[in-house]
């Protein structure tokens, strides 16, 4: 059983294009929020998201690869290709059967959906444009990514919605283990999308200006957009090339509350086994976790539930706790996928991104919370939560590299354990 | 790979609802052939869908399996797996009389869908765009989220292990179960409800007759042979429960089949300029990877469960990519022929028939080779409009299956 690298970070966010803008900003506690300026939102009474500006999909892409994909797949593919040029992988190391690609998403090519209902709604079959139909399919996030890179492997899409992240790089990294794949380009792509924020307005989610987490006086999400891609590759590919390794991939913790579709379970037992899932899953324990990348939506019930969990996990250790929504937004399918793209620049620069607009302690939130301003701290291990609509718990580890034990033997330890 | 014993399988199909009427329906048109297309009332919209020719499942009512209680919100492909998983649960001796036989926490689900609820997307795009977007109804929102209608079967079942969906086009179900191998192999679950559903709508109707590839009403119908002018649409849904042969037997299953390999690969198409591709060589690979992985030769399948569709150009790709692998004609099947396409539900509909065949239904229709004495492989085959490929082996369980 392999282990698993990751050896490059792509990122398409309303804080930046690129890992090192989007860090830059993340670590100085930027916001990322403004007035949609994609739809009218007046309606709705909220008119604020992370929205991406100024991506223009040409600047990453042939033209045609622009004409042939949305929004949301011409996020990923941005992404990918950052995420490759960091990786230093050469183009013959990329293509071929031995490269496999998963990419999460929650509502997909959620524009051309919504542009070819809206054209029949109004004005009937004669309206829809044919010519655009075939590019509507949420399938086609992975292949426009796969065709980018000549990747021939096994192309994937899971719309795990929230978890969509943690799920692909979870499922990219047990290809990997399994032997499968050599290479995974993996993360999600979210946009921002007129139906899908009215749902959330709808569902009483979404704050007014900003998102709180953590926060007494929190009023909901915040909806954002963009995409994380990272590259995964076998610890036996990344030697031979000699790559750049930025961390190993620990532990995924998988399990689905079955209680509700919106809202979390009271005492989070899904949550709560995932976290403790992928903390055994590492070979490690609760003591060795040097941080937590929340969830952490600024919605009442998920932060409530989510301090329970983390209180349960590490028992009387106050382990540094943030959310990155307070910057970024809820960026849906995307969210975790960006949040490990942080986690992996926490496992480099020992640097925890801050909760912003922290101001009134909840008794109900009782974590040690990285409150407004990034903190320094050991970054060996780190937790990466998502913990999804439809109930979906999906929790990853990373590491420094080499700090965990072997693969194989952390496996066969958590077997004998027992663990859920 | 390592085995996975079928210990179950629910469906709703336009043929019936549960394996056993699916397998008698399926015996009586092998051996009487009736149009599954024509001759019924649509359930769609005649304002919104002039005259369609699709098979449907007509006499599908989810409050007969479910109750009248909590279906009020769910729409059309939610209630067909909600059914789906209780028939599956109830077939492997998972559940009785609503009683789980088996922790919760041990049972996960992977479920493909190709397109989702359109039903619900278009319902949300009509109050959004024609009427006001304040008057969106909270609760029929999620299901325009792509893994609503799988998320739900875990909460109707209290399934507490991952629940994952998978979105590929006509392969999802098929890859479902790589999905579920990982799982099952990392010990996350003991069981899995593999499988995934397709909904008509008449969005998605009216998507495919805007591409021009139904064959509808003039159009000749007629999947694998080169004559054939379009595909009809279906809808349906199904899961398998596979576990390790090991577990089955340690909990006293009875199981239907085992399912021993399984492949995938990507082709993209040489113009920078095309998107839709249907490709003969990712289907070879994907064969080859599956046969490698059941330890098979080609020589050795008795029969393919092919996705054949009933596009020429498509069914001539996918059938040069079956034929590439072997020197002898294969004997291929085409299901869709009598229920038509399912999209993401096409690969587990398929390998349902694979079930039946074991279990004794007569081989129908096939459009190349023969079935010569008794089925012990069946190679299931699906292609994607994209270029991606799936393929899947089940293997007969000598004197373990019972005959329904």
């Amino acid at each position: 059983m392999a282990r698993v690298f990751v050896t490059g970070l792509g990122v398409v966010s309303s804080l930046g294009f690129g890992r090192d803008e989007y860090w830059r900003n993340v670590v100085a506690g930027h916001s990322g929020f403004s007035t949609i300026a994609g739809f009218d939102a007046t309606a709705l009474e909220r008119t604020v998201a992370g929205e991406v500006r100024g991506f223009v999909a040409r600047d990453f892409m042939t033209a045609a690869e622009a004409r042939r994909m949305g929004r949301c797949s011409a996020f990923a593919l941005a992404a990918a290709r950052m995420a490759v040029e960091e990786s230093g992988l050469r183009a013959e190391q990329v293509r071929g059967e031995r490269t496999t690609v998963v990419i999460g998403t929650t509502m997909g090519e959620a524009d051309v959906v919504g542009e070819l209902e809206d054209a029949w709604v109004r004005g009937g079959a004669d309206a829809v444009l044919a010519r655009k139909l075939p590019l509507c399919g949420s399938t086609l996030l992975p292949i426009h990514v796969a065709r980018a890179f000549g990747a021939r492997g096994m192309v994937q899409t899971l719309p795990a919605a929230c978890a969509a992240g943690n799920y692909a790089i979870g499922f990219g990294a047990d290809l990997i283990r399994m032997g499968r794949a050599d290479v995974v380009l993996c993360g999600a792509s979210e946009l921002l999308q007129k139906i899908q924020f009215a749902g959330f307005v709808r569902l009483g989610a979404v704050a007014p200006e900003r998102c709180q987490p953590f926060d007494k006086n929190r009023r909901g999400l915040i909806v954002g957009e963009g995409a994380g891609i990272l590259v995964l590759e076998s610890e036996a590919h990344a030697v031979r090339r000699n790559a750049n390794v930025l961390a190993e991939v620990g532990g995924c913790g998988l399990a689905c509350d079955a209680h509700h579709i919106t809202r979390p379970h009271p005492e989070g037992t899904g949550s709560l086994l995932a976290m403790r899932e992928a903390i055994a899953r590492s070979g490690v324990t609760a003591d060795e976790i040097d941080f937590v990348n929340a969830h952490g939506t600024g919605t009442v019930a998920n932060d409530r539930i989510e301090s329970l969990v983390i209180g349960e996990v590490f028992g009387g250790r106050r382990v540094p706790v943030s959310s990155m929504k307070g910057m970024l937004g809820h960026c849906m399918g995307a969210a975790s996928a960006l949040e490990a793209v942080a986690c992996v620049l926490t496992v480099q620069t020992g640097i925890y991104p801050p909760t912003v607009a922290y101001e009134t302690p909840d008794p109900e939130c009782d974590v040690n919370l990285v409150a407004n301003n990034a903190q320094r701290g050991p970054a060996e291990i780190v937790l990466n939560n998502s913990l999804a609509f439809g109930g979906y718990d999906a929790v990853m580890a990373f590491a420094k590299p080499g700090r965990l034990p072997d693969p194989s033997a952390r496996y066969r330890e958590f077997q004998a354990s027992g663990a859920e | 790979m390592t085995p996975f014993a079928i210990t179950g399988v629910g469906l709703v199909n336009p043929l019936g609802v549960g394996y056993p009427e699916f397998v008698s329906e399926l015996s009586a048109w092998a051996n009487a052939p009736r149009d599954l297309f024509a001759g019924h009332d649509s359930l769609l919209d005649p304002a919104k869908v002039d005259a369609p020719m699709a098979a449907e499942c007509l006499s599908f009512d989810a409050k007969q399996y479910l109750g009248d209680k909590g279906l009020r919100n769910h729409d059309r492909l939610t209630k067909l797996l909600l059914v789906c998983g209780k028939l599956t649960l109830e077939d492997a001796g998972l559940k009785e009389a609503g009683t789980h036989r088996l922790s919760p926490e041990r049972i996960g689900v992977c479920s493909a869908t190709a397109y989702g609820s359109l039903e619900a997307v278009t319902e949300a795009v009509q109050i959004t765009e024609l009427e006001d977007p304040r008057f969106l109804n909270p609760n029929r929102f999620p299901n325009t989220v792509m893994n609503s209608s799988a998320a739900y079967v875990s909460i109707w079942e209290d399934l507490r292990a991952p629940n994952v969906t998978v979105v590929d086009g006509n392969c999802g179900s098929l890859d479902a179960v790589l999905s579920a191998e990982t799982h099952l192999l990392n010990e996350r679950a003991d069981v899995f409800l593999v499988g995934g559903g397709e909904a008509l709508s008449e969005a998605l109707y009216v998507a495919f007759r805007k591409l021009n590839v139904l064959a509808d009403h003039a159009r000749t119908f007629a999947p694998g042979h080169a004559h054939s002018q379009g595909m009809r649409l279906g809808e349906g849904a199904a899961y398998l429960s596979i576990e390790k042969a090991a577990f089955a037997r340690s909990r006293g299953a009875r199981v239907r089949a085992e399912i021993i390999g399984y492949g995938n690969a990507f082709d993209a198409p040489e113009s920078e300029a095309r998107l839709v591709h249907v490709s003969s060589d990712a289907l070879t690979r994907a064969i080859d990877m599956a046969l490698r992985d059941a330890d098979l030769s080609a020589d050795q399948i008795d029969v393919v469960a092919s996705g054949l569709c009933g596009v020429a150009d498509f069914d001539r790709r996918e059938l040069a990519g079956i034929n590439a692998v072997s020197q002898r004609e294969l004997a291929v099947a085409a299901p869709k022929v009598i229920y038509g396409e399912t999209f993401g539900a096409g690969g587990v509909l398929a390998s349902a028939c694979a079930l039946a065949w074991f279990d004794g239904v007569p081989v129908a229709p096939l459009v190349q080779g023969q079935v010569d004495g008794p089925i012990r492989h069946v190679l299931v085959t699906a292609v994607g409009y994209y270029g991606n490929a799936s393929a899947l082996i089940l293997r007969r369980v000598s004197g373990l299956t019972e005959r329904i």
